[in-house]
């Protein structure tokens, strides 16, 4: 098939009694930029309006104020102190952020997986034991396998059943719950001595200004980006989830584009549950150790700009609104506030971010 | 004589108990220009969808240059070079127009990663072939910022584009301005030099006399007229569409045919 439209047959629409002069004004392709400046502003012109930039200004504005009221008063808020800061920005918000990007590319499909949380259960005890048992590269495939395995599972019932997802996947997160005490029992699964050198270096190291859990998120962001607004099959999960008929009508197949956005969601929650296990050393089987993590994963695809009817959403507007979340999260917890306020302040940033990104949507360009 | 490029036999769909498509057949030659008529409901965009191979019929054969088409389906149709410009446009508003006019269909390197830069180019080239249409600022554009117009024309411009052999258009102009519906019906005429063969489904009769080489009335799912231009006049094109089948008798008989 040729992509290339002969350069001189002349335009295709052009009235019979459009003149020369008005159809050289009009060209399009003369107003192509092509020095790099050129196009990188033409790229920031139509990147505003959808989400990112935003909250990149609100992430900003945030940070200015955390770090003045922590220079002010480095006792009462103790923002820049090593300790916290490594915890945030190491070990919340990388996990939080693969955690967002997984929920924000099935969102973009035009899917949710509500069994999320306890999937994160279930795959760290399938970790932890295949660790302790068949050491830790074996862990390490378990551990995704199982995410994908569960994601897939869920997703095939979303797909050929045509059920909702909302509805299917928070049936299946009871399962999901149950199953891990099915596995476990109800005492916790313990690493022991499976949590060797090796295995702290990879997936929780201290390497003074950073963990390794940050050079992760640097990696599956990378990674992320380029699958997502780059590669063609990114493009089908923009496409399956803006218009799933028109989608279907250029032969794209939306279940399989569908089935591929669970098992990705899947491996990057098999992926999480590892750092999140490996960090504690040990998972409590039923999943309500874990079942916040399903509204904090889908709230930062949210407050970083991604639809929650499919069709949009950013890799750097996921990351940029996970690290928003966990920095408020942070700041409630230096300010002192009761534990509920998090949950309550959560919800309402959801709500406001979508509102936000409604209105957003009609000033799109 | 060489076979038609397409050949539609005895379709017929049916959507519960409602047959929207009776027994349809019908050719279309290589080179030739189609006028597909009817009223509002008459079935010509379930019989659009169904040659796109986008929708099942419930019986019916499909026969390419004589060869028969077995188990139809975009792929297939996608194979053989036909486009379709559907009614309700089949964009993604949330994509640019770039991405709408190449989705599924990316130029990529050999890792499946976009060559945004040269699509975009493309773009440029093809929206200014659709040079009627006026105020689209970038290729980056996304296509929920354009008017219906607009959106009309990035559909048109993505089937003009990659199509090879047959152009299907479902009532193209309903959102065009005069000038750009004039342009359009010129494009069809300077597409039969070339080779390709066009369906036009429209609503305009005057439109699809100017145009086509043949037309077919549709109603209520039924073929009731499929004559050549030589052989018809627009009084008895709107006597089909609005009439139906005793529309064409009563018009023949006042002619004393
Ligand atoms: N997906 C569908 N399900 C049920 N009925 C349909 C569907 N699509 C079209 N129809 C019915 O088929 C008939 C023909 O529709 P259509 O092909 O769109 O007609 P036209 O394009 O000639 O106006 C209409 O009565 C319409 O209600
Ligand atoms: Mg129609």
């Amino acid at each position: 098939m040729s992509n290339n439209q002969p350069a001189n047959k002349g335009p295709v629409l052009s009235a019979p009694q459009a003149t020369e002069a008005i159809t050289q004004v009009r060209r399009l392709s003369d107003k192509q930029p092509t020095t790099f400046i050129g196009r990188f502003k033409e790229n920031l012109q139509f990147v505003r309006g959808r989400g990112s930039l935003e909250i990149s200004i609100v992430l900003a504005v945030l940070l200015i104020g955390y770090i003045t009221a922590s220079l002010i008063s480095p006792a009462g808020f103790a923002f820049l102190n090593p300790n916290n800061l490594s915890g945030v920005i190491s070990q919340s918000i990388p996990v939080l952020a693969i955690l967002g990007l997984a929920a924000g590319i099935l969102m973009i499909a035009g899917e949710f997986d509500l069994s999320l949380g306890p999937a994160i259960t279930f795959n760290a005890i399938v970790f932890i034991k295949v660790s302790e048992s068949a050491g830790l590269w074996a862990g390490i495939l378990a551990g995704i396998a199982s995410g994908v395995f569960i994601a897939l599972v869920n997703g095939s019932i979303v797909v050929f059943t045509k059920i909702p997802s909302f509805i299917a996947t928070l049936g299946m997160s009871f399962f999901w719950a149950g199953a891990s005490i099915f596995v476990n029992g109800t005492t916790p699964a313990i690493l022991t001595t499976s949590r060797d050198a090796t295995m702290v270096f990879l997936f929780a190291q201290d390497f003074g200004s950073f963990r390794s859990q940050l050079v992760w998120l640097v990696i599956i962001g990378t990674i992320a980006y380029f699958f997502l607004h780059r590669h063609k099959l990114g493009n089908h999960m923009f496409a399956v989830g803006g218009n799933e008929s028109a989608a279907e009508a250029i032969s794209i197949n939306p279940k399989k584009i569908k089935l591929i956005a669970f098992a990705i969601f899947g491996g990057l929650v098999g992926f999480a549950s590892i750092l999140i296990a490996v960090r504690t050393s040990s998972m409590q089987p039923g999943g309500s150790a874990t079942q916040d993590f399903t509204l904090f994963a889908i709230a930062a695809a949210v407050v970083g700009g991604t639809s929650l009817n499919g069709g949009r959403g950013s890799v750097i507007g996921i990351i940029v609104g996970a690290a928003l979340i966990e920095l408020i999260r942070n700041g409630l917890l230096l300010g002192r506030a009761p534990g509920f306020y998090i949950t309550l302040f959560v919800g309402i940033t959801i709500v406001i971010a979508s509102i936000f990104n409604k209105l957003m949507e009609g000033k799109a360009r | 004589m060489s076979s038609p490029l397409l050949s539609v036999k005895g379709v017929t769909k049916k959507y519960g108990p409602n047959t929207v498509l009776n027994d349809v057949s019908f050719d279309i030659g290589k080179s030739e220009v189609v006028g597909l008529l009817g009223d509002n409901g008459a079935g010509k965009s379930t019989l659009v969808k169904i040659m796109s191979g986008v929708v099942d019929a419930t019986q019916g054969e499909f026969f390419w240059d004589g060869k028969k088409i077995e188990g139809i389906n975009r792929e297939k149709t996608e194979e053989l070079g036909v486009e379709t410009i559907f009614q309700d446009s089949a964009l993604v508003p949330q994509m640019s127009i770039t991405r709408n006019i190449f989705m599924g269909r990316e130029i990529t390197n050999k890792l499946g990663l976009m060559k945004i830069k040269a699509m975009d180019a493309i773009t440029a080239q093809v929206l200014d072939s659709v040079v009627t249409i006026e105020g689209i600022k970038s290729p980056k554009q996304l296509v929920a910022s354009l008017s219906g117009g607009q959106a009309q024309a990035v559909a048109i411009a993505r089937a003009v584009h990659f199509k090879r052999s047959l152009l299907i258009l479902d009532e193209p102009t309903s959102a065009l301005a005069v000038r750009a519906t004039e342009a359009l019906l010129d494009y069809l005429r300077q597409l039969k030099g070339e080779g390709v063969s066009s369906v036009l489904v429209t609503h305009n009769l005057h439109h699809a006399y100017q145009v086509c080489d043949r037309h077919i009335v549709m109603n209520h799912g039924r073929k009731i007229l499929d004559v050549r231009k030589e052989d018809t006049t627009v009084e008895e094109l709107t006597a089909a569409v609005v009439g139906g089948a005793e529309g064409i008798r009563r018009y023949r008989e006042s002619r004393g045919l």
